[in-house]
């Protein structure tokens, strides 16, 4: 790991999820990062939750997220995702931050 | 990998931009620089709601203004050959500077590699499915003007 403390390079071409300022929730590999935190995500999709209904996936495909937009980088535990009934779960969707 | 390196490799490249305000812009990349500005031609403005369109022959938008960019699939298979070729003999722009101290610029740490590390397999299939950018409600900010 590069010296720098905490930065993205540990969760390198992993699976993570991003929280953008608007409330998105994209999930996808992370391929790289800079100083700026944007990031690239690959074979990225985003999580619509709803109330009414499970969550619907979206298939965005190639990302490049400019840092400014992204208040959340998580890691992603991938089996344990993958155990996730989406069609099942319910939820709000995120409000936007607001600044 | 560096997202303006993938950026600078999508030249040529049809792309999505959209923007802070949930205007999106499609078009054909023609240049970037290190602050994300980038000048696109042959771009199809969407306001942000999806209703409204618009066509323009080129535009240049400032990088900050950016929320984020989708760039065709296969443009990162074509970093690898740009880096591996450039990096021993000079910086990509915007590195070098604070941050990540990698004070030698040929080593990588870790042993990571710069392969992909995966099969293509399973993806590439079908179309990239897009709908509902910009459509999607919930983002503050009204429209600019524009002439």
């Amino acid at each position: 790991m590069a010296s720098g403390g905490p930065a993205l390079e540990s969760l390198v071409d992993q699976v993570i999820s991003v929280i953008t300022n608007d409330g998105r929730n994209i999930v996808g590999t992370l391929r790289g990062f800079d100083q700026a935190t944007n990031i690239i995500l690959d074979e990225s999709h985003e999580r619509v939750y709803s109330t009414k209904e499970g969550v619907q996936q979206l298939v965005l495909g190639l990302y490049i997220i400019r840092g400014d937009n992204i208040s959340v980088v998580g890691e992603v535990d991938e089996d344990l995702d993958a155990r996730l009934d989406l069609s099942k779960l319910r939820a709000h969707p995120l409000k936007p931050v607001i600044h | 990998m560096l997202p303006l390196s993938l950026l600078k490799t999508a030249q040529g490249h049809p792309m999505l931009v959209e923007l802070k305000n949930g205007e999106t812009y499609n078009g054909h990349l023609v240049n970037c620089d290190t602050w994300m500005n980038i000048h696109l031609r042959e771009v199809i403005c969407t306001s942000k709601d999806g209703d409204r369109f618009w066509r323009m022959p080129e535009c240049y938008i400032r990088g900050n203004t950016i929320k984020y960019l989708r760039v065709p699939d296969e443009v990162i298979d074509k970093v690898q050959e740009e880096t591996s070729k450039s990096r021993s003999d000079r910086k990509p722009p915007g590195v070098g500077r604070g941050g990540r101290g990698r004070g030698d610029i040929g080593a990588k740490p870790g042993g990571r590699g710069i392969g992909r590390g995966q099969d293509d397999g399973g993806r590439g299939s079908g179309g990239r499915g897009r709908g509902g950018v910009g459509g999607k409600g919930g983002n503050k900010g009204g429209g600019r003007g524009r002439g």
